[in-house]
């Protein structure tokens, strides 16, 4: 984690970690094994508190049981990221308070509200519910319902539900100790008393400015708060806040502590941020072939603007040997759930999808993801659409990990579109163009490793 | 069945009234008792004929089924029998070893004793699901046998450099050091050889046990021949020759030019499609592969032809019957294995550091790749490219040790610097994790279904488990917990498969001596003991 520390501190104080002359290092600092090993020096590193993943703890000194800490290790989570470190203790403190959490994707928010639920829930009581997550969509609730099982996989007697179209059955009802779902199935259960909130000690809000700001869910959210218990604690997570959403918040979740972050500090700097200049819009179906040449990629996520392009790029892209697994609003549940199982076991590597799935969904080997149209919202799509923008590229770079994404720019509209972004949040996109693909190859390996080793690496994301 | 009844003309005709001949149902005759007869003789015809081919496609299908069952089972047994070969062959290649270690002199006064290695285990606590052919007593296999054996090899290897970074290209004659015996300081039994080849002395080696090096006698030589090791070292940097001879013979060679850069992002874009599933997902990737190799080899864009033997562990001579017994081979051929190589380590750096179980298809892509009988050169496989990349990426498996708190100690446990930075913590843990990942999905390959042979059997896997496990408890890493780790993780079954009960000893020691000796308790080494108890959860496999 201390990595992305290293891109994001200016380069005055990033000075390169010296390697001391071996008579110096000897009278140095705390030398443990070796008196002529150096020992590496990483407190530029250390103290730059302002990484979202910089720690100095370990989440057995967070207070959390064996079981859970067990279950963190057997993910390969060692230490907690700033967003766990910073939040969980004010979380899982008594008397319980509410919490308005703001941080960019892939900084373990989900984890975060996870090991809440698991340090507040009475595991004596398996089938009493005793905690609430909502998501916006089931995608979401199955992703989140899946994290809690393998956090949770040394409790005894956990029972984790999701609250889903087709997955509670009419005859028992709710029987878990935590419950994942989406709003309106909660709400149903719960009118027709399938559901017993009378216990309920905490409610979870996940992707919290969508649930929030629109009409049907927030509408919903707000319902289904009425019904719980008064006393029950509140968290909202989400990696955007918009002001009005933000204020909303404040009324949903009151005397809540906070935890936000400013607008320019929210692109994740591990992900190399390119573009790639297309001829017209027909070759772009062959710009995205050669992409896959250029750099080792795992999994990538191709966002597209209609299923028609989505069904056409699956086509030509199985006609090149890759598996695909198209996804827009054309598939209903569970069809939808097998897509993306296909996508997340790894028997597909490539996800094309409209915008359902720009929110949330963690599958920590994306490696690549591409704006095949670049994110429009507004009266006839007219506008650039930021926070989109945001969220989608937010599907790689998971954890502090490197990440690519590149946007496909073929006339002035698109590119005028993608500047505005770019100003937006003051990112330096990279320029790639098809003619060459020896030279874009060198270029893009050239920016995915400076990526990696540049501290000022998007500049302009600092100090304003 | 529906479909077993054949010729619908015929039984329209007649089954079917309301379709026959306007005619048909005009004629007077229609309703006479004669007519009636003669309808229902003719559809009782029908009828019996439906049924006897029904009774035959019937019976057919019973002895198609009973045909497959039968062949299901010869394949089962068939698998039986190589498995069992294959197990056989291990277990002698074992008692070699285990005949080998035998030497070793006394131990020397031993404060604390570093290395848990005799350890009499009671007949492993799970048998091994695999049938053992010729069961060996495993009391014997279960003694210090297999860790003893390489224990000693291992100890110099981290010598040889625990005095700085890798000298690099060292042809390393030093002699077959060995076997001071699991040193009393570990740091020290190696100090004689760090000073020898690098003429820097460190001085927190205790003189003492340092003469004791000379005196003792040299191991056998093993299949670990570890003061050569660094070979690979001097692999790794010939090839980053061959990198730059590649770009200038492209200057100047047009054809090499525009097909090099093809190949090489086709390999990478291959290499990156590989995905989990079914066998034989991934096989027109495979093709492909093997097809740019091929075409490399046939070298019609006239790459010049260099000497292999640089990329090659040991100097080879031509065998017969081999396919490829020149002394040179293209330049173009090498070079794309190189790629092949960079490709499959990138996506293990890559892609199963965030999700290790991705490195699966990617072994079973090298070792079908380079064990192709038309890419061996003098009857061996080319897979040293693939090590020498592995050696330099990540040093623990071939025994390199240091402390993550020092510059040096970094230098030798493979933590990659960019641009003259450490990369994070986070960052090295996660790539040693998808290369402890990737180096087991190449090493636990089982070739006993094919008639090719294995380019990188499980004995290597079981020496760099050995390396890692008998570092004495006051150099134990963070690093080789984690790459210990994924090295287990997801590929205990296959272990078991190769080494039966051997290999639950050797996971005892690993998930639980090993952990329990690590002076300090960090994530890292917990983890191995949650992966021991995750193991217990899943499997029922009880270690503890």
């Amino acid at each position: 984690m201390a990595d992305l520390a290293s891109r994001i501190s200016k380069p005055e104080e990033g000075a390169a970690p010296q390697v001391d002359d071996p008579t110096e290092g000897a009278n140095s600092v705390g030398i443990v094994e070796n008196a002529y090993d150096v020992e590496v020096k990483l407190a530029d590193l250390q103290n730059d508190a302002e990484s979202p993943l910089f720690s100095v703890q370990s989440f057995e000194q967070l207070g959390l049981p064996k079981a859970i800490n067990d279950g963190l290790l057997a993910m390969n989570f060692k230490k907690p990221s700033k967003i766990q470190e910073r939040a969980l203790p004010l979380m899982i403190s008594d008397p319980p308070t509410n919490m308005i959490a703001q941080s960019q994707s892939g900084t373990g928010k989900t984890a975060a509200f996870v090991l809440t639920c698991l340090a507040r829930v009475d595991l004596a009581k398996p089938q009493q519910p005793q905690a609430l997550l909502l998501a916006p969509s089931r995608e979401l609730a199955r992703q989140i319902q899946g994290v809690v099982q393998t956090i949770g996989q040394f409790c005894e007697n956990l029972i984790v539900q999701a609250a889903i179209p087709g997955e509670v059955s009419r005859e028992t009802g709710v029987r878990a100790s935590i419950v994942v779902g989406t709003p309106g199935t909660v709400m149903d259960l719960i009118r027709r008393r399938q559901f017993d909130v009378s216990q309920l000690k905490l409610l979870v809000i996940d992707e919290a400015d969508n649930m929030l700001d629109q009409q049907g869910l927030g509408e919903q959210c707000v319902r289904v708060k009425t019904l719980l218990p008064k006393t029950i604690q509140i968290l909202l997570f989400s990696a955007t806040f918009p002001d009005n959403v933000h204020r909303f918040a404040q009324q949903f979740a009151p005397k809540a502590n906070e935890i936000k972050l400013r607008h320019t500090e929210l692109t994740v700097k591990g992900i190399s941020q390119m573009y790639m200049d297309c001829p017209d819009e027909g070759k772009k179906y062959d710009v995205l072939c050669k992409l896959y040449g250029l750099m080792t990629i795992g999994s990538s996520v191709i966002f597209v603007r209609t299923r028609e392009s989505a069904n056409e790029i699956q086509r030509r892209m199985e006609a090149d040997g890759h598996k695909v697994s198209a996804l827009h609003g054309a598939f209903e549940g569970q069809n939808r759930d097998a897509l993306l199982d296909d996508f997340r076991s790894g028997r597909s590597k490539v996800l094309i999808t409209t915008n359902v799935l720009a929110r949330g969904i963690d599958v920590s080997s994306v490696s690549m993801v591409i704006n095949y149209d670049i994110p429009m919202k507004g009266p006839n799509a007219g506008m650039p659409d930021y926070e989109t923008y945001l969220h989608r590229i937010g599907r790689t770079g998971r954890f502090g990990r490197v990440g690519v994404s590149i946007s496909f720019v073929y006339d002035r509209r698109s590119y005028e579109a993608l500047s505005d972004i770019a100003n937006h949040y003051g990112i330096d996109l990279v320029q790639l163009s098809p003619d060459d693909w020896d030279l874009t190859e060198k270029k893009v390996q050239d920016v995915i490793k400076s990526s990696r080793a540049r501290p000022d690496y998007a500049p302009n994301a600092l100090g304003n | 069945m529906q479909r077993a009844s054949p010729s619908p003309a015929r039984s329209y005709d007649v089954a079917s009234p309301h379709r026959a001949d306007l005619a048909e149902i005009f004629n007077q005759d229609r309703n006479s008792p004669a007519r009636h007869r003669q309808i229902l003789e003719t559809s009782r015809q029908e009828h019996t004929r439906i049924r006897e081919e029904a009774e035959r496609v019937l019976q057919e299908a019973r002895l198609k089924e009973e045909r497959d069952r039968v062949l299901e089972q010869r394949r089962k047994e068939e698998e039986r029998i190589k498995t069992e070969q294959e197990l056989a062959a291990e277990r002698v290649r074992l008692n070699e070893l285990k005949a080998k270690k035998i030497e070793i002199p006394p131990l020397l006064p031993d404060p604390e004793p570093p290395k848990p290695a005799p350890k009499p285990t009671p007949p492993a606590a799970v048998p091994p699901a695999n049938k053992v052919d010729e069961p060996k007593p495993t009391s014997v296999l279960n003694g210090a046998g297999p860790f003893g054996s390489t224990a000693p090899t291992a100890q110099p290897s981290s010598g040889l450099f625990s005095a700085k970074a890798p000298p690099a290209p060292t042809p390393s004659p030093s002699p077959p050091v060995p076997a001071v015996a699991p040193a009393a300081k570990p740091a020290n039994s190696v100090l004689g050889i760090g000073g020898l080849l690098n003429g820097t002395s460190q001085t927190n080696g205790t003189a003492g046990t340092t003469g004791a090096v000379p005196a003792a006698p040299p191991v056998a030589p093993t299949a670990l021949a570890v003061p050569t090791i660094d070979r690979y070292t001097v692999i790794h940097k010939n090839l980053k020759g061959l990198r730059k001879m590649m770009a200038e013979q492209a200057k100047t060679n047009r054809a090499l030019k525009e097909r090099m850069g093809d190949m090489r992002r086709e390999l990478r874009k291959c290499i990156g499609q590989l995905s989990a599933g079914a066998p034989g997902v991934n096989r027109s990737q495979q093709t492909k592969i093997t097809n740019l190799l091929r075409e490399a080899l046939a070298n019609q864009v006239q790459s010049q032809l260099i000497d292999p033997s640089d990329y090659v562990f040991e100097p080879r001579q031509p065998v017969e019957g081999a396919a490829r017994n020149e002394p040179a081979l293209p330049s173009l051929f090498i070079y794309l294995l190189n790629i092949f190589s960079k490709g499959a380590i990138s996506q293990f750096i890559n892609e199963a550091s965030a999700r290790p179980e991705t490195a699966d298809p990617v072994g079973v892509c090298v070792a079908a790749t380079i064990s192709e009988p038309d890419f061996l050169w003098r009857g061996k496989s080319m897979i040293d490219i693939l090590l020498a990349k592995f050696r330099i990426v990540c040093p623990v498996l071939f025994g390199y040790r240091g402390s993550e708190k020092t510059e040096q100690g970094r230098a030798r446990l493979g933590w990659w610097k960019d641009s003259g930075r450490w990369i994070g913590e986070q960052q090295h843990m996660d790539r040693m994790t998808g290369l402890g990942a990737g180096f087991a999905a190449i090493s636990l390959r089982k070739f006993a279904a094919s008639k090719k042979q294995n380019p990188y059997p499980a004995r290597h896997y079981w020496t760099a488990m050995a390396r890692i496990v008998n570092t004495p408890a006051v150099e134990i890493s963070n690093t080789q917990c984690i790459v210990l780790k994924a090295m287990i993780e997801n590929y205990e079954g296959k272990f078991i498969d190769a080494y039966g009960s051997a290999a639950v000893v050797a996971l005892r020691t690993a998930l639980v001596e090993f952990p329990a000796r690590a002076p300090t308790k960090g994530a890292a080494v917990h983890s191995l003991e949650v992966l021991a108890t995750l193991l217990k959860k899943n499997t029922g496999l009880t270690l503890g």
